[in-house]
């Protein structure tokens, strides 16, 4: 395989990677299906933020943005299920049901912990701490930007914290579990070891004190965008999407078998951050995952960070103890 | 607790006439491909089939299935292919429940040891009003946007803590997980049989 030269990288030496949007194949079909996945996307999107603009204080709670969170993903379930982008990638029954096994971690014991040690404690704290008068000037800002704010912000330090699990070995040995799936589907998000959710959702956006209806607006977002990352389906996005925002193309390329493909498209919603530090792939992959696509068990998940943190360190000083004297 | 009903948690048993004609040999012949995928290894013994699937691929038709014992015998008329598979999947979907349920029961234990002191909630309560007094963005009030609304104080004899964690996500997550066992139990059962049935009288 010779890959594609992008930028100093050669992407798709070692597994399958197209590059360039114009190589990427477009949803094919009647005028409806072609005008429902190509509007499908913004469409959602505008919608959502309309409503939560607009819906009364009464409506505008965190349990909505939950019921909403919640019926979307299903109407995406069911999108990959007569629609899917690869068969390769198809939910079976065991893969839903060990996807929904880490969701419903998050929901509870990883919800639990991070209330006394996680971003739920830092928030806390430093807004209980800290004079928030000082920090109003963002709350007289429009919502819009608000939103908008809290969104980039706290990408922009996932998008560091992401990279940093790419290139340095304590933190990657977090993540590495997330790169073991082998297809993209809503749920996958969710798949990885609790520790590196835990450390990913640390964000400095909860320095900030805003509006609740800011923060739903906000959430939207993450939502509306950022849920297409991991799905199984085929949209024609619009141009200004695909430079905007992450889509399921970039983060096959993230999620492929290709070593320098990999490094590549660390963002989370605003894939604009990868462009601004030139670590942005366009392109898309199908075939994913880490050592040749092995798929990696919820036990050995689980234990993955420490059995594999404490091999490398054994290695390591094993090395040091069989030097020569000098 | 009768113990056959135990296994059928995760084992599944079941029998199929062959086709007519068909011998053991060309039967698992056909099977053969089944047992071909990457992370299964199998050994054939006269008429018996042996199999163990370890880090199974996600489209592996049986990935469900972690081992098991196909044997064809003498039926009444035509011979039978009787299999006994085994599925951690399925035993740990049936166990999900009560971890969750158990989750459940920590979270309000967690709750109640954790409620938030008098001073804590009265400098939230102070935090939300104030925030609610600012003056609305000018933009957002042209757009017509809703105004934030002034909290309510909270009764404080009210038992209502807003921030109490509560354990409906865990009854929910019960729920879905006693659903999917039922529908894989059942289903992935029968979608074996199928593909072993279509495998045995493909042309």
């Amino acid at each position: 395989m010779d890959g594609v030269r992008v930028g100093k990288r050669v992407i798709g030496a070692q597994s399958p990677v197209t590059v360039g949007w114009e190589n990427i194949p477009k949803v094919e079909g009647g005028p409806m299906r072609l005008f429902f996945f190509t509007w499908f996307q913004p469409t959602m999107l505008f919608a959502l933020i309309a409503f939560w603009y607009y819906a009364p204080n009464s409506i505008a709670k965190a349990s909505t943005a939950v019921g909403i969170g919640i019926a979307f993903k299903i109407l995406l379930l069911g999108l990959e299920w007569l629609a899917p982008r690869h068969e390769s990638w198809r939910l079976t029954w065991k893969e839903l049901t060990v996807d929904l096994f880490y969701v419903s971690l998050g929901y509870t014991v990883l919800r639990l912990i991070e209330g006394f040690i996680g971003s739920d404690a830092v928030i806390e704290a430093v807004q209980t701490s800290f004079d928030w008068q000082k920090l109003a000037w963002f709350i007289g800002l429009p919502l819009l930007l608000q939103a908008f704010l809290i969104s980039f912000v706290f990408d922009f330090g996932q998008y560091w914290m992401h990279r940093g699990m790419h290139n340095w070995y304590p933190l990657w040995v977090t993540h590495a579990p997330h790169h073991y799936i082998t297809q993209l589907n809503v749920n996958k998000g969710a798949v990885g070891n609790p520790v590196e959710l835990f450390l990913i959702g640390l964000g400095i956006g909860g320095l900030f004190d805003f509006l609740p209806r800011a923060a739903l607006l906000a959430g939207s977002l993450g939502l509306a965008v950022g849920t297409y990352q991991h799905i199984n389906v085929r949209f024609n996005s619009p141009r200004w999407w695909r430079f905007l925002f992450n889509t399921t193309e970039h983060h096959s390329v993230h999620h492929s078998r290709d070593f320098e493909a990999s490094r590549s498209n660390y963002a989370s919603t605003w894939v604009v951050i990868d462009r601004m530090f030139g670590t942005c792939v366009d392109g898309e992959a199908e075939l994913l995952g880490m050592e040749g696509g092995r798929p990696m068990s919820i036990r050995e998940t689980m234990v993955y960070p420490f059995a594999d943190g404490w091999r490398t360190l054994k290695e390591r000083l094993g090395r040091r103890s069989v030097m020569p004297a000098e | 607790m009768n113990h056959r009903l135990v296994q059928w948690i995760w084992h599944v048993k079941g029998s199929l006439a062959l086709p007519p004609g068909q011998t053991s040999d060309e039967a698992f012949a056909r099977l053969d491909p089944l047992f071909r995928e990457t992370g299964t290894t199998r050994q054939r013994d006269g008429s018996r089939l042996r199999f163990r699937k370890r880090d199974q691929a996600a489209q592996d038709r049986m990935a469900v299935f972690d081992g098991g014992e196909l044997r064809v015998e003498r039926g009444v008329g035509a011979p039978v292919l009787r299999y006994h598979l085994t599925s951690r999947a399925l035993l740990f979907c049936f166990l999900a429940p009560l971890m969750f349920l158990a989750v459940a029961r920590l979270t309000v234990i967690v709750g109640e040891y954790n409620k938030p002191t008098p001073a804590e909630i009265a400098a939230k309560e102070k935090r939300e009003e104030a925030k609610a007094a600012l003056p609305m963005s000018p933009i957002d009030a042209f757009l017509g946007a809703p105004a934030p609304e002034k909290p309510k104080k909270k009764d404080p004899k009210s038992k209502d803590d807003d921030d109490k964690p509560r354990p409906t996500a865990a009854y929910v997550f019960a729920g879905i997980f006693s659903v999917l066992y039922l529908v894989g139990r059942i289903g992935q059962a029968r979608l074996v049989r199928r593909l072993f049935t279509t495998r045995l009288s493909a042309h």
